[in-house]
């Protein structure tokens, strides 16, 4: 048994090439190379406008080594089911089709599309890279952006006054194969995610949380250590759904004070002890929902 | 497929549609940094507080590696008696083990004891570096003689030595009790140092039955190792009734196979390891033990695992105890009179200093033994060597202030445990090598054979380092640079132990060893602090794709794509990765 | 085969013949018989398309979209509110140069609801990089539908057909089905130029900075001056093969006519009974039909008018502010003639929002149009009284 976490299961791959345009500390295109080097080269990613529109890198050039359609906001799983279906009647029924989105693309303007999508079960694995609000037009409040944050448009002096939709709720609420929680600071869960997917058919569904330095407000090397202490202070469990029915959680959460995370991120730094006791309330009622939902074994600590 | 899309006429030809055609390799993003990563291996906490210098972390990853001979022999560059560490180290490897912050040190004693049985058992062929024609002369044949006499054999020296008792070992074979150090052990382990051609003299007492002269006359130079054997005395009325006896002398005849009359009820003065020494050879006599000490139980100094086991086998402990008197019936002593103590202001050792209340209390006792601490006695071996009533005083390579005349041990004025005068005769051995073959190296150049502020290594002295290390920096890993996320909780392996009241029957070894197996396992709990062990974790987690593994094994860094992030150093496990603002 | 269908059937059974493999689209009045009868199709196995019922027309533009992009011929078709939904898409078909085909059924726009025809909706629409064509007969619609895909997949633009909501949707004429084989043989499987493919693998649509994205434009707008003769060729081998063609414009009873009416759509039919009636007593009435709105075909209309003195312009839409669409158009392809060649333009709005346009009142447009001395900029509202 190996001591540490990250062993040989991570598959090395080409398949993200450097040069990429993604802000020093991204999590994003970390996030993709775990993603496509599990998938393999064959596979096609749809792209609707997010930050990847640019990491992705400008025409001629392109990070990614496999085929990309960029398309526009609304569009990723519509455009995927396109894919699909011309991929089906080619009868390149092992291709994988991928949709890579942001926050924005999935719980605001492409929600409609993404429910369109799984309630026809399309065969396409959709993979939200959530840096909760819209970062690549400056950092402006979305639907993911979490209760009392500051975004340009939501300045300290009137932070986001409403709590992060739950979005694998609303996927899990589809009844599709597979949904999940991951963020590639935890890179050995993530990729064994992929992979389950990946076996899988029909829509599956996975919420990353990326973590975005400039948004965030945080050092560049820090985004991976917070999206850990997010998860283990339970703002964003490790889980995944089958079928709708079977939540399980993924890993051990520690219950770890949230203030910690709030106070290392500059666009929490304006919240008073009160309004941090708030989001424990709000962190504790949603665990204590979460934890009569998933199975009980799923509880245990590793 | 490309060839045959439509573009703009001339030589700016421009597709019909926005189709790529090369990666973005062509995009050098690294010029974007102001920072970079460095690959810099620093120093493990464990190889820092060795006193004996070894490069534990060096030999833990052998073993993770699989590769036991060579973990093995590394071991031995340092050490020549790891079966006797391996027992009765107080390890502060392991009290500075960073993974304690996870989930429990690692159990290095037990590692490095599996080690030295095994080692036993696969011996490590001798090593003999070219012959000198110079001779040494070591006096006692404790750790530190032993060591002495051990590395000056591997740096080709002919070494002599003198010891006063009837076999070799010094306060191994008679301070330490064999439920504790099985004398068999003690003696593969001495063995390892004769098998370097060391010869041990026995029964021959210097400057009694062999002049001091005749050693330096005929010895181009002379190591003092002659150990610490006087207990120090409570000076407290009562001392000298029949009954009450320094510790030291009563181990010394239960380790020579004695078995004193003690009477029922035993009272040990003291907190140290002589102490919890005698607390259980004594309980293995039959006596019930109670333990008196000045402090209190985090004060006290002997090992953490001997007060737990003497506490498991019976012993009583009453702590703030401090003997004003004894009192005596019938001829010898009867009752221990004790001044209750409460905890002042540290004192220099750190620890809190105890202060009198004026309250007192009796222990009733048929004997007591005291064992508050022992000095050197120093004879007069030369006039005009310095020393003080703490012992010899010596340099960094235990050079005393006369020319060629080295000591190292309980002799000398620093710490007292075995690790330390494994330590010292290693640094004595160095400093004689160093004169005699008149090297005039400088400070920096020893500071290179340490890990950290840590002993000198051997194995860097001889040039024989095995394990190599990138771009080192001389600086110990703390919590802080442990990146404990990226590791699995695996607690700590115990140590086995006989049940107490089975243990106390007899003088048997009392812990029979962390089984091989569970060994190998242990030793795979090290986090390697500071030093990168291929684990991939900077490759694997890079947003830039920037760093890849050579066949070798090693990281490149394609500082044209690198934008400085920190990603790879903050997510690295053990802090082997520096960020610089250097230019390369 | 002959056959008696709608409009909406018709335009099945082109998708059908087309071998259309991927077809997305969501219900709209009056298109909706369009994906009842593919759904018929897809589902009794005379169509193996997939066809994706998506949520939307937003969506529905996008997975056709995505569809061609990976190598397929794919087919959409909507109207009014859900063509306008799709606007955003609709440049990134043309952009993206795919050839994909869709059909709008022409309906007005709300507010308020109206859900009868007018030429609005696809009007709008004609900057996104689309070729719009505009039938009249349901034969028209079959033929027009499998052209439409040879001339999309020929120069990698998209295709929009257009027909009269109702007038002709829900219309049933007789129709001669074309032979399957002989379709087949005019319009083989799509060869995509490029498409996603994981053996070469490519990224389309990334960002394109300043240096290149105006060629790329120039590159479609090429492609567009292209349309014409290239839709002259393929109806040429149409016509060769099934006997019929329609041609960009058509010129009815035009020669040496002193007013020629224009239109487009089923209007058309009706515009040719009332020419046909003026000649019968003599009256040098013709008309000039315009089923190619992008590219405008300005050659072949600027031929077509050259020399007429009075040109009656039918337009059932109007751009709020300007006029009718096709009269202004028309204006601005006929200033370029010479002031003796240039024809008096008379513009005419009407029939929206499916009111009806009966021959009484074109005859009404053709005496307003005789009697005009100065053609009115403001143009006329027919029926509409001030």
């Amino acid at each position: 048994m190996s001591q540490v976490r990250i062993d040989k299961r991570i598959p090395q791959g080409k398949l993200v090439a450097s040069g990429h345009l993604a802000c020093p500390g991204c999590a994003a295109p970390l996030a993709m190379k775990l993603a496509l080097n599990t998938l393999g080269s064959n596979t096609i990613v749809v792209m609707p406008a997010s930050c990847f529109t640019i990491i992705a890198g400008p025409w001629p050039q392109s990070s990614l080594q496999v085929p990309v359609f960029h398309t526009a906001f609304a569009t990723g799983p519509a455009v995927a089911s396109g894919v699909r279906a011309a991929l089906d009647q080619q009868g390149k029924h092992d291709t994988t089709v991928l949709v890579w989105v942001g926050d924005g693309g999935t719980f605001d303007i492409g929600l409609q599309s993404l429910s369109g999508a799984a309630e026809r079960n399309e065969n396409i694995i959709y993979v939200c890279y959530d840096n909760e609000a819209y970062m690549n037009t400056g950092i402006q409040r979305s639907s993911a952006t979490p209760w009392g944050a500051w975004t340009t448009t939501t300045p300290a002096q009137f932070p986001e006054a409403s709590p992060k939709k739950d979005m694998l709720a609303i996927m899990a609420a589809h009844n599709i194969p597979y949904a999940a929680t991951a963020t590639a600071a935890y890179p050995v869960d993530f990729v064994e995610k992929v992979q389950k997917a990946k076996a899988m058919r029909g829509t599956r569904f996975i919420h990353l949380l990326s973590p975005c330095p400039p948004g965030w407000k945080c050092g560049d090397d820090e985004g991976l250590e917070l999206a850990r202490m997010a998860v283990q202070s339970r703002v964003f469990p490790m889980l995944e759904v089958e079928h709708g029915q079977r939540w399980r959680l993924t890993m051990y959460h520690v219950g770890e004070s949230v203030e910690p995370y709030l106070r290392r991120q500059g666009r929490f730094r304006h919240l008073s002890a009160e309004q941090v006791a708030h989001i424990q309330a709000g962190i504790d009622a949603r665990w204590a929902q979460l934890v009569k939902r998933v199975e009980a074994d799923s509880l245990v600590g590793v | 497929m490309s060839e045959s899309m439509p573009t703009t006429p001339g030589p700016h030809a421009v597709p019909q549609v926005a189709m790529s055609t090369m990666s973005t390799l062509a995009t050098r993003t690294g010029s974007w940094k102001y920072q970079r990563p460095v690959y810099h291996d620093r120093v493990a906490p464990c190889n820092a507080r060795c006193p004996v210098g070894i490069d534990i972390e060096g030999y833990l990853n052998l073993l993770r590696e699989g590769r036991v001979d060579e973990a093995r022999d590394l071991l031995l560059q340092e050490n020549p008696l790891p079966a006797v560490t391996g027992r009765v180290c107080h390890h502060p490897c392991e009290n500075s083990c960073n993974r304690r912050a996870l989930d429990g040190a690692v159990a290095i004693h037990a590692v490095e004891r599996m080690m030295g049985d095994l080692a036993h058992q696969r011996p490590a062929p001798v090593f003999k570096g070219t012959p000198r024609a110079e001779r040494v002369a070591v006096v006692g044949s404790g750790p530190a003689g032993l060591a002495c006499a051990y590395h000056l054999a591997r740096f080709g020296y002919g070494v002599t030595v003198y010891e006063a008792a009837p076999e070799a070992g010094g306060m191994l074979r008679l301070g330490i009790p064999e439920y504790r150090l099985p004398r068999d052990v003690l003696d593969r382990d001495i063995a390892r140092v004769t098998a370097h051609g060391v010869e041990i003299k026995c029964g021959v007492k210097v400057g009694t039955d062999v002049p001091w002269s005749e050693l330096t006359s005929a010895y181009e130079a002379v190591c003092i190792s002659t150990g610490a054997h006087t207990s120090r005395a409570l000076d407290v009325p009562g001392e000298n009734l029949p009954g009450v006896r320094p510790g030291l002398a009563f181990l010394r005849d239960v380790n020579s196979g004695l078995r004193p009359s003690l009477g029922e009820r035993v009272v040990v003065v003291g907190g140290g390891n002589t102490a919890m020494d005698c607390a259980r050879s004594a309980m293995r006599l039959g006596a019930k033990v109670t333990v008196a000490y000045r402090r209190t139980r985090e004060q006290m100094p002997a090992i953490k695992e001997e007060i737990e086991d003497a506490m498991r086998e019976g012993a009583e402990f009453v702590f703030l105890a401090n003997p004003v008197e004894f009192r005596e019936q019938g001829g010898r002593v009867h009752a221990m009179v004790c001044e209750r103590m409460a905890l002042g202001e540290p004192d220099a050792s750190g620890r809190r200093r105890p202060v009198p209340t004026g309250e007192t209390f009796v222990i009733e006792a048929d004997t007591v033994l005291t064992a508050i601490g022992e000095s050197a006695a120093l004879q007069n071996f030369f006039t005009d060597v310095e020393g003080s009533d703490a012992g010899l005083r010596v340099d960094a390579l235990g050079g005393t202030s006369r020319n060629l005349l080295y000591a190292g041990g309980d002799v000398t004025d620093l710490e007292r445990t075995v690790a330390d005068a494994l330590g010292a005769g290693k640094r004595a051995a160095i400093g004689i090598d160093r004169h005699l073959r008149h090297h005039a190296g400088d400070t920096a150049e020893l500071n290179a054979l340490r890990f950290a502020d840590g002993n000198l290594s051997a194995a860097r002295w001889t040039g024989r380092d095995p394990v190599r290390r990138t771009a080192p920096v001389n600086d110990v890993v703390t919590p802080d640079d442990v990146n404990y996320t990226q590791f699995r909780r695996a607690p700590r392996h115990g140590d086995p132990h006989l049940p107490s009241a089975a243990a106390v029957q007899s003088f048997d070894e009392v812990n029979p060893g962390m089984p091989e197996a569970v060994a190998m396992e242990e030793a795979k709990r090290c986090l390697n602090c500071g030093v990168c062990i291929e684990c991939d974790v900077c490759m694997i987690f890079c947003p830039d794709a920037a760093i890849t593994r050579t066949d070798g094994g090693a990281y490149v860094i394609a500082m044209d794509y690198c934008k400085g992030c920190g990603i790879c150093a903050a997510e690295c496990p053990r802090g082997a990765i520096t960020m610089t603002q250097d230019r390369p | 085969m002959k056959k008696v269908m709608v409009g909406n059937h018709a335009v099945a059974w082109g998708v059908r013949l087309a071998r259309v493999e991927v077809i997305s689209a969501y219900p709209i009045t009056p298109q909706t018989q369009v994906v009842e009868k593919l759904s018929e199709m897809c589902a009794d196995g005379t169509l193996p398309a997939r066809f994706i019922k998506v949520e939307s027309e937003h969506s529905a533009m996008a997975a056709v979209i995505g569809a061609s992009a990976a190598g397929v011929r794919a087919f959409t078709a909507s109207s009014s509110h859900g063509l306008l939904y799709m606007h955003e898409m609709l440049h990134w078909a043309g952009g993206s140069r795919l050839p994909i085909v869709m059909v709008n059924v022409n309906r007005s726009v709300g507010a308020p609801w109206n859900i009868w025809t007018d030429q609005n909706d696809s009007l709008s629409q004609r900057d996104t990089g689309w070729v719009q064509l505009y039938c009249e007969t349901n034969q028209e619609v079959v033929d027009t539908t499998i052209v439409a895909f040879k001339l999309a997949e020929s120069l990698n633009v998209p295709v929009m057909l257009m027909l009269d909501g109702f007038y002709l949707s829900h219309t049933a004429e007789p129709v001669d089905v074309p032979d399957q084989e002989l379709v087949d043989r005019f319009l083989p499987k799509r060869v995509a130029t490029y498409k996603l493919d994981t053996e070469q693998p490519h990224a389309f649509g990334a960002l394109v900075k300043p240096d290149a994205y105006m060629e790329m434009r120039w590159m479609q707008q090429e492609a567009f001056r292209q349309v014409p003769e290239a839709l002259a060729g393929i109806e040429q081998d149409w016509a060769r093969m099934f006997g019929r063609s329609y041609g960009a414009i058509e010129s009815y009873r035009a020669d040496d006519a002193e007013l020629l009416l224009v239109t487009s759509g089923t209007v058309t039919s009706t515009a040719r009974a009332v020419v046909d009636a003026r000649r019968g007593n003599g009256e040098k009435i013709g008309l000039l039909k315009i089923k190619m709105f992008r590219p405008f075909p300005t050659a072949l209309v600027r031929d077509a008018l050259r020399g007429v003195p009075r040109v009656a312009v039918l337009d059932r839409n109007v751009s709020p502010g300007h006029g009718g669409i096709f009269a202004e158009e028309l204006r601005s392809a006929l200033y370029d003639l010479p002031d003796a060649e240039r024809p008096e333009l008379f513009g005419f709005v009407l029939g929206l929002g499916g009111r009806d346009i009966t021959p009484a009142v074109i005859d009404e447009i053709i005496e307003q149009t005789r009697a005009g001395t100065v053609p009115s900029r403001e143009d006329l509202w027919v029926g509409v009284n001030p």
